[in-house]
């Protein structure tokens, strides 16, 4: 194995298995539309809380598409054969959570401006919506993964995971929900968006280690 | 500086014999100076000039919400030691002050409410600091749960340090940002710390209320890691001997 | 030929559950050796060879890789093992080829096709995995065997699955490798060509 057969394998897996990224972006939807009929469909309510809306929805969507991410592995012990491949481990994560990312937040991005469209969402204010997806998701997907690998050995974990995973993303949707929040005010919101960045690349740093630490543990 | 006590600390054996020696008397200590302090703070110490006797559950509320976030920081550190060193007193540790940790995040969550009732006139607000609290108890909660799901035990305590060392680095950040949000929403609503600093007789109790329950729950975490350490090492000669000839 | 290797297990002490599956086990092998690992089921077999991969750890004891310790110098060993677990690791989203390329990258298709023929699997390079019996897949993971050049094989079962013919081929390909000065370490409850000098490690309950 090496780290380029890996991330093709990876990708192609993905790619054959489109159900399951089509879930959790179907997920993401019905988390939306649930909303404007739960709530309120006025637009004076939902421009304004259009940016907490798809944050909350992005949140549980990707949750849900990280939480079986290993699963497979464990099961068909091609996680046994990560650890012995002789490549390092934190470095394989990596690979995976990335590609993983890329594959789930291209189709957000597209769908986003069409929900931004249904939310009455100006304009102006989804460009900076995107800015926060695009630089806190990879915390969501990083942090989450940490969650992945701790249960990766239980067969009900989902629940679990959400439940230990959860708290942590609380940083996250405070920061880019604030920028939102401060660019329809009028607002400078370049501190939040950096708090962000900072906390993907933090994120970047602690989240494969741990993890490869949790799946060491798991395995055996 | 010599580590021979923190190689000791790490000996099941060591702790043991050390904290049967030490757990009654602190967890005792703990309860003493609890009842001196809330009785001195429920019934003696001087009533606030704003918010009358509804001010007195500060001496619940403030030492249970500092011994929240000092219980999770312990579990933190616990779990860093036991990434790194292997000790085998660090899940042992975490595994019995989760729950104390919970419970008195719990106490600071209903106090503050019960707080709040008169004070703002509602049972909750989006107050930082006791949002930050929630939170706090969240996480306790999240440690317990998957020290219970995980059947295998060596992965559960290893499930446990991961999480608490992650809570250790987040903790600062998910405070920080509660605080941030909270201004952001609403500035500056009723701060019960800017009154000019508090007189001899109100702080003392506090502080001697805090102290004890610190105490009461380092008392009772002793006892319970005390428990943990003997069913773990069960099969060990020491444990044998000790049940042997002290009973249980 | 693969340059000389070692593999000592000094002081070994395996716990799993309440019990000890062996106490102050040593032995040691290096390169032209075949060890065969005894013993009934839950004996601990498989937790022997996850020990030696370095997937669990002892309770006590040491594995020395060519001289170095396994616990820290983890990819010493890991550059030279092959090692075939419990499990298949076959992809079922892959096909049997592309299951193959995973792990071999840089294979021709020659040989691909070559080590499929050995394990009868001619002809099913493009087949979906999940359309394969556990057998198969088995056969699959036996397939690497002829594509590798690692020169320590550790094989949990490596025999079930296979046919008579099957068993001669992977037992010819054993001679070779260790022929070659490559050494295995294998589980199995068959017994093994005589001639291929088999040292026995026997587990008790």
């Amino acid at each position: 194995m090496t780290y380029f057969s890996f991330t093709k394998g990876e990708l192609l897996t993905l790619l054959r298995r489109k159900q399951d990224t089509m879930n959790a972006l179907i997920f993401f939807l019905m988390v939306v539309i649930l909303f404007p009929l739960g709530v309120s469909p006025s637009p004076e309510f939902l421009s304004v809380a259009a940016g907490g809306i798809i944050w909350c929805a992005a949140s549980l969507a990707i949750l849900m598409s990280v939480e079986g991410m290993f699963k497979e592995d464990f099961n068909d012990g091609c996680l046994e054969q990560w650890l012995v491949s002789g490549l390092s481990l934190p470095v394989l994560i990596l690979l995976k959570v990335s590609i993983h990312w890329l594959i789930v937040i291209v189709p957000l991005l597209i769908m986003a401006p069409i929900l931004a469209q249904m939310l009455f969402l100006p304009m102006d204010i989804f460009y900076v919506l995107l800015q926060t997806l695009i630089l806190g998701t990879p915390a969501l997907f990083l942090i989450g993964t940490i969650g992945s690998a701790l249960t990766v050995s239980l067969r009900h974990g989902a629940v679990l995971m959400l439940l230990i995973i959860i708290p942590f993303y609380l940083p996250v949707i405070i920061f880019s929900t604030g920028a939102i929040r401060a660019a329809q005010s009028g607002m400078l919101y370049d501190g939040q968006i950096a708090i962000l960045a900072a906390i993907s690349l933090a994120s970047l740093v602690v989240s494969p280690i741990m993890s490869a630490i949790s799946i060491k543990a798991s395995v055996s | 500086m010599s580590w021979t006590w923190f190689h000791k600390l790490g000996s099941p054996k060591w702790f043991f014999q050390f904290a049967s020696r030490w757990s009654l008397g602190v967890f005792l200590s703990g309860v003493v100076l609890l009842l001196i302090g809330l009785v001195w703070g429920l019934a003696f110490a001087p009533e606030d000039y704003q918010q009358g006797n509804s001010f007195r559950i500060i001496y619940i509320h403030v030492p249970a919400a500092i011994l929240a976030q000092s219980c999770y920081l312990g579990l933190g550190v616990a779990g860093f030691v036991f990434l790194v060193w292997q000790m085998k007193m660090a899940p042992i540790f975490i595994k019995s002050v989760a729950p104390l940790g919970a419970l008195v995040a719990l106490i600071a969550l209903v106090s503050g409410a019960i707080w709040g009732k008169p004070t703002w006139g509602t049972w909750w607000v989006w107050d930082a600091r006791l949002t930050s609290v929630l939170v706090l108890f969240l996480l306790y909660m999240g440690v317990i749960a998957i020290q219970n799901s995980l059947e295998d035990k060596i992965l559960a305590d290893k499930a446990v340090a991961v999480i608490g060392v992650v809570g250790l680095i987040n903790l600062p950040i998910i405070k920080y940002s509660v605080e941030w949000w909270n201004t952001l929403h609403q500035p500056a609503t009723f701060k019960l710390t800017e009154k000019p600093a508090m007189p001899m007789e109100m702080w003392l109790p506090l502080l001697i209320s805090s102290l004890g329950l610190y105490l009461f729950i380092a008392g009772l975490a002793m006892l319970r890691m005390q428990t943990e350490v003997l069913n773990r090492e069960r099969r060990s000669s020491w444990v044998k001997e000790e049940v042997l000839k002290n009973g249980i | 030929m693969h340059s000389s290797i070692s593999l000592n297990i000094s002081n070994l002490w395996i716990e799993r559950g309440e019990r000890y599956l062996c106490k102050d086990m040593s032995f040691s092998l290096s390169g032209g050796d075949i060890c065969k690992i005894n013993g009934e089921n839950g004996a601990g077999k498989s937790t022997l060879l996850k020990i030696i991969v370095g997937i669990l750890s002892p309770l006590e004891g040491t594995v020395y890789y060519n001289g170095e310790d396994v616990s820290i110098h983890r990819d010493l060993l890991h550059q030279d093992v092959l090692y075939l677990g419990h499990n298949s690791a076959i992809k079922s989203v892959f096909s049997v080829a592309e299951n193959l390329r995973w792990y071999f990258p840089n294979a021709s298709d020659e040989a691909i096709a070559y080590a499929l023929s050995v394990v009868s699997l001619s002809g099913y390079e493009e087949t979906p995995s999940s359309q394969l019996s556990a057998g198969q897949k088995r056969r699959i993971t036996l397939a690497r065997l002829w594509l590798t050049d690692k020169p320590l094989w550790l094989l949990d079962e490596p025999f079930t699955a296979l046919d008579v013919q099957g068993v001669s081929s992977l037992e010819k390909r054993m001679r070779d490798h260790i022929s070659n000065g490559g050494l295995i370490i294998l589980t199995t409850h068959q017994d093994i060509d005589a001639s291929l000098n088999v040292k026995e490690i026997n587990l008790t309950l």
